[in-house]
């Protein structure tokens, strides 16, 4: 049976009906309480990883690097998660690093502008024209979160293979409409998109063993092969390749690597400019 | 001892059926390779087969079309596509329209083995299959 991912503008709103969901089919429920266990894993603070979640990186607040970080170990998680199908998955942007997986039905909830201004300005105490500007903000956000890091615009509804506006349905119905949508054919589990996701997990894994020394590796995995990409400059190819080789050749499922250094630029205009 | 399962390889690459063919005779199926979409469309006629097995972009004759006319004429009989254009939304498709199964290209031969394990018992004829574990473990 699939898995079913939710994201929606409605925090709240959409927990629940993933939650009922969950219930109604008997599947796994997966949400933020998974990032209890990473926290413990990588010894990072859990609220960390709860921004991680919500916030850009910035100046100010969390950096670049370990914003990066923090999101590969909350992935690593959740792929490791879902390697079992049959689970309902809310509040971890999966929706978004399990695109391309048949077995994955993404399921977007929406809320009437109006309505969320209306939540707004009641849970918040503030005025509806405060609880626009509020709204608008956290649309905002969401979108410049999604193209940051997976260059995927959260809020387009062409992401997901269901759309509900729970201002118009009822949680209830759309738990139902849910439920439906599993059972067809389309959204089962095969030989293909299992190993999709096998594979997915697979370069999750290798990733965040490899982020620390490449913050800029790119992984991909298939059927135990990895082919990792990371900048380095030309005397230090031999040398870096080495090293991905040793981290990543003991990592379980892991068959083969063959590693892609490419030119770092950068570093090697700034050398040639001394 | 059970009746052999009748599989029907379709593969426009002659060596995907040289490559499979033994491999799944090895697990107690009669094999019959086709590489020509219509020959295999003709030999369906004739036979019901519990298996076929087929590519999906084929000249003339795709597998999406093989996979139609063979449920039309057999609901009882398992499809099972193979491809090396493996996407989204191909898979969805070939699901949808009653395939068994998706396996993207290249595959090991134990991949499908496995496969026609889990259609044998689908069809209630189980074949004696495992996996091996890895290195021999």
């Amino acid at each position: 049976m699939p898995i079913i991912t939710f994201s929606s503008d409605s925090y709240r709103k959409s927990r629940e009906i993933a939650k009922k969901t969950a219930e109604a089919l008997g599947y796994k429920y997966v949400d933020r309480k998974i990032l209890s266990s990473v926290a413990v894993k990588y010894d990072i603070p859990e609220a960390k990883l709860i921004k991680t979640l919500d916030e850009t990186p910035s100046f100010m607040g969390m950096s670049s690097k370990a914003h990066k970080q923090y999101l590969a170990y909350i992935q690593e998680a959740v792929l490791g998660e879902l390697l079992d199908d049959n689970a309902v998955c809310h509040g971890v942007a999966a929706h978004l690093y399990l695109l391309g997986i048949s077995h994955v039905l993404k399921v977007g909830i929406l809320m009437d502008f109006d309505e969320r201004v209306r939540q707004v300005a009641d849970q918040e105490k503030v005025s509806i024209e405060k609880a626009k500007k509020i709204v608008r903000r956290q649309e905002k956000q969401r979108k410049r979160w999604s193209l940051d890091n997976f260059n995927l615009d959260e809020t387009d509804p062409s992401l997901h293979d269901m759309v509900i506006n729970i201002s118009q349905i009822d949680p209830e119905e759309a738990v139902s409409m849910i439920s439906t949508a599993t059972g067809y054919r389309k959204f089962k589990p095969m030989t293909y998109s299992i190993k999709c996701m096998q594979d997915r997990e697979l370069a999750a894994r290798v990733r965040v063993a490899l982020l620390k020394d490449f913050p800029d590796v790119r992984v991909q995995a298939r059927d135990g092969t990895v082919v990792a990409e990371i900048k380095a400059l030309k005397r230090e190819k031999h040398r870096k390749s080495s090293a991905v080789k040793e981290l990543v050749g003991n990592i379980s499922g892991v068959h083969y690597v063959e590693v892609h250094a490419i030119n770092d630029i950068f570093r090697q205009a700034a050398e040639s400019g001394r | 001892m059970a009746e052999k399962l009748e599989v029907l390889v379709l593969d426009d690459e002659p060596i995907v059926g040289r490559r499979l063919k033994p491999a799944l005779a090895k697990i107690g199926c009669d094999v019959e390779v086709f590489q020509d979409p219509k020959e295999a469309l003709e030999r369906i006629g004739q036979k019901e087969f519990d298996i076929v097995v087929t590519d999906i972009r084929m000249d003339e004759i795709d597998g999406m079309q093989v996979l139609e006319h063979v449920i039309k004429k057999s609901e009882r009989t398992k499809v099972i596509m193979i491809t090396g254009y493996a996407m989204i939304s191909l898979a969805r498709e070939a699901m949808e329209k009653g395939a068994f199964d998706f396996i993207a290209k290249p595959f090991q031969p134990d991949d499908l083995r496995l496969v026609i394990a889990k259609a044998a018992k689908a069809l209630d004829s189980p074949i004696d299959f495992e996996i091996p574990p890895p290195n021999g473990a």
